[in-house]
C-alpha cells in the first residue's frame, strides 16, 4: 500500500471542495469521505444587560470568515472609535461598587457622556466620550489596571 | 526586602537597576513613553505600563502616572535612576505620602543639597573646605561688588536654584561686573523662576574631582574614593576615571574624609556624590552634592569591587552598608557613547542601528539598551552606551580602551567612538596632567 499516495488522496479532498472520492486501481479500492463543518456565524452580539457585572467579551468562537462577513467587519471598523485612556489607573464601570455601571454594551452616548472612572492616586477620573455614537464593546473588565493610551471602549459612531 | 521596585526611568539605567533587582530576587516593573516601546528595559522588566507620550513632561516626568503605574501593579518601591525625578523633592515626598519607598534620600535632603547656596553653607560649618564667595545669595548689586572686590577677580556669578551653565556669569574685571550681576540675575529668574545668585571665586582651569559617598539607616557613611571627570564638553561628562591621576594617598584621605564628614553632617542616605574643584596646587573646594546614582557610577565600581544599586537597595530596605571600602585596586576609564557625530559640532544622530557589536573580552564591561535594529528616539538624551574597561593600572587601563573602542562597531548612526579613540592618542591626555579646558584646546 502506497501511504504516500494515500496521504496526497486526503490532502487533495481535505483542501479542495471535493466531499467524496473513490478510487479503484489493481485491485486496491479506496474511498474518501469528508463531512461538510457548518460554518457557524457569530454577529457582534447586542445583548443588554441588566446588571453591573463585570462584562467578559463576547468571544467569537469557530467563526470561518466568508469574503462577505469580512467585507461587513471592514465597513464596521472604519464606523467604529476606541475611548483609549489618557492615565495609567484602575478601570471601573461605575461610580462605586453597588451603584450601576455608566454604560452597557447598546448605551446611546454624546460628547461629554461619562463612560467609566479610571482611578489615580485616590483620585476618581471621569473617563468622558468625545464622540456620538452606540458602545458595541467595553475591552476591559471591570477593576483591571489599565496603562496610558489602553483602548476601553469600541463605539460605532453615529 | 522589597518584593516590587518600579523603575521610573529608560535606557541603559533602567536596564542597569533591572540586572541588580534580579540578581536580588526582586520583581521588576518598567515603565515606558509610547516612543520606547521597543526599549530593552521594557522587555527585560517582569512587567511594564504604558504611562504617556514620547515627551518626558509627559511620561517619564508625570509623577500621577509613575504614582498609578507603581499603585496598580503592586510595587513597594521606586528607583528614580539619574536625571528625571531622581532629585525632585516634590517626587520623593509624594512616594513618601503614598506608602511607596523612594530609593534615594528623603525630601528635606534634597531640597537642602539642591539648594546650592544651603548646600555650601553646610559644607562650610563642617570644616570641608569650600570656594570662597559670598555666604548665600546676594543681597543686591553694590553688596555683590563689595564682595566681588574681596574674593578678588576673576569671579563667577552663579544661579542659586540654578544648574546646567544656566545663570552665571564670569566677571574678569571690576568693570564688567554690574552688566554680568544683572544679566544673570535676569536669566535666572526666566530658567528658574528664581532671580537669587551668589559669588564665587573662579577657579582656572580646575580638575573636577568627585567622591562616592554611601549612608545607611544606621548612621554609617563611607566613601569610596574618587572619579576624575575634568574631561567635559560644555559642562557635560564624556570620559571619566577612577582613581584620579592627580590623586595620590593623602589627598584620596583627606578628600574622602571631608567628603564623609558633610554627608554625616546632614545624615544622609543612599548614594550620594560630592563633587570638588581641584586647583593647580592641589587644594580642593566644595562645589556641589548630587544626591543620586550618577552616570559614571561604573568606574568605582570596578575600582572598589563594590555594586552601588545593590547597596542603594540595601540601604534603602533598612540594612547596614555590605561592601565597605578597601584601597582601589586597579585602573578603570568610562566612556560615554553618545548618538552624535563629532565631526558635526556633536550634533545629535538619532536613527536606526543596522549594524551592532559590542566589544568584549577581559576587562570590558558595556552599559548599554541599544541593539541591533533598535531606532533610537529623538526625544531623550543621546546617550546610547557606557564602555567601561579596568586594567591593572591607567596605562593598561588606556591600552585596553584603545582595544575595546577598536571593535566596537555601531552603523546607522554616527557615534562619539572615533572622538574617544581620539583622546586616547592625545599625549596631554596620556600624560594624565589636564583639566577642564581639555576639550576647549583639543
Amino acid at each position: 500500500m502506497d501511504l504516500d499516495l494515500i496521504k496526497k488522496l486526503v490532502k487533495i479532498v481535505d483542501t479542495s471542495s471535493v466531499t467524496d472520492l473513490e478510487i479503484e486501481e489493481s485491485g486496491l479500492k479506496i474511498k474518501i469521505a469528508k463531512k461538510v463543518r457548518s460554518s457557524q456565524v457569530v454577529t457582534q452580539a447586542q445583548i443588554p444587560v441588566a446588571s453591573a457585572q463585570p462584562i467578559i467579551q463576547p468571544a467569537s468562537t469557530g467563526v470561518s470568515e466568508t469574503a462577505k462577513q469580512k467585507a461587513e467587519a471592514e465597513a464596521t471598523a472604519a464606523n467604529q472609535h476606541e475611548i483609549k485612556s489618557p492615565i495609567v489607573g484602575t478601570f471601573y464601570r461605575a461610580p462605586a461598587p453597588d451603584a450601576d455601571s455608566y454604560v452597557q454594551i447598546g448605551s446611546v452616548v454624546a460628547p461629554g457622556s461619562v463612560l467609566c472612572i479610571v482611578e489615580a492616586m485616590k483620585l476618581m477620573n471621569e473617563i468622558e466620550s468625545d464622540v456620538s455614537g452606540k458602545i458595541v464593546k467595553i475591552l476591559v473588565e471591570n477593576g483591571k489596571p489599565v496603562e496610558y493610551n489602553q483602548p476601553l471602549f469600541l463605539i460605532e459612531l453615529a | 526586602m522589597f518584593n516590587k521596585i518600579l523603575i521610573a526611568n529608560r535606557g541603559e539605567i533602567a536596564l542597569r537597576i533591572i540586572r541588580t533587582c534580579k540578581e536580588l530576587g526582586i520583581k521588576t516593573v518598567a515603565v515606558y513613553s509610547e516612543a520606547d516601546k521597543n526599549s530593552l528595559h521594557v522587555t527585560f522588566a517582569d512587567e511594564a505600563v504604558c504611562i504617556g507620550p514620547p515627551f518626558g513632561k509627559d511620561s517619564y516626568l508625570k509623577i500621577p502616572a509613575i504614582i498609578s503605574a507603581a499603585q496598580v501593579t503592586g510595587a513597594d518601591a521606586i528607583h528614580p535612576g539619574y536625571g528625571f525625578l531622581a532629585e525632585n523633592a516634590g517626587f520623593s515626598e509624594i512616594c513618601l505620602e503614598s506608602k511607596l519607598k523612594f530609593i534615594g534620600p528623603s525630601p528635606e535632603m534634597i531640597r537642602a543639597m539642591g539648594d546650592k547656596a544651603f548646600a555650601k553653607e553646610t559644607m562650610k560649618k563642617n570644616q570641608v573646605p569650600v570656594i570662597p564667595g559670598s555666604d548665600g545669595v546676594t543681597e543686591n548689586l553694590e553688596h555683590a561688588k563689595g564682595l566681588a572686590k574681596e574674593i578678588g577677580f576673576p569671579v563667577i556669578i552663579k544661579a542659586s536654584a540654578g544648574g546646567g551653565g544656566k545663570g552665571m556669569r564670569i566677571v574678569w574685571e571690576e568693570s564688567e561686573f554690574q552688566k554680568a550681576f544683572q544679566t544673570a540675575q535676569t536669566e535666572a529668574e526666566a530658567a528658574f523662576a528664581n532671580g537669587d545668585v551668589y559669588i564665587e571665586k573662579f577657579i582656572e582651569n580646575p580638575r573636577h574631582i568627585e567622591i562616592q559617598v554611601m549612608g545607611d539607616q544606621h548612621g554609617n557613611v563611607y566613601h569610596y574614593g574618587e572619579r576624575d571627570c575634568s574631561i567635559q564638553r560644555r559642562h557635560q561628562k564624556l570620559i571619566e576615571e577612577s582613581p584620579s591621576p592627580a590623586v595620590d594617598e593623602d589627598l584620596r584621605n583627606s578628600m574622602g574624609d571631608a567628603a564623609v564628614k558633610g554627608a554625616q553632617s546632614v545624615n544622609y542616605e543612599g548614594a550620594g556624590t560630592i563633587e570638588f574643584l581641584l586647583d593647580k596646587n592641589k587644594n580642593f573646594y566644595f562645589m556641589e552634592m548630587n544626591t543620586r546614582i550618577q552616570v559614571e557610577h561604573p568606574v568605582t565600581e570596578l575600582v572598589y569591587d563594590v555594586d552601588l544599586v545593590r547597596q542603594q537597595i540595601l540601604v534603602a530596605a533598612g540594612e547596614k552598608i555590605e561592601t565597605k571600602p578597601k584601597k582601589p585596586h586597579g585602573h578603570a576609564i568610562e566612556f560615554r557613547i553618545n548618538a552624535e557625530d563629532p565631526e558635526n559640532n556633536f550634533r545629535p544622530s538619532p536613527g536606526k542601528i543596522t549594524s551592532l557589536h559590542f566589544p568584549g573580552g577581559f576587562g570590558v564591561r558595556n552599559d548599554s539598551h541599544i541593539y541591533q535594529s533598535y531606532s533610537i528616539p529623538p526625544y531623550y538624551d543621546s546617550l546610547i552606551a557606557k564602555l567601561i574597561v579596568w586594567g591593572k593600572n591607567r596605562d593598561h587601563a588606556i591600552m585596553r580602551g584603545k582595544r575595546a573602542l577598536g571593535e566596537f562597531i555601531v552603523e546607522g548612526i554616527k557615534t562619539t567612538i572615533p572622538f574617544h579613540l581620539k583622546v586616547l592618542e592625545d599625549e596631554r591626555f596620556k600624560s594624565g596632567i589636564f583639566d577642564t579646558s581639555f576639550l576647549e584646546k583639543f
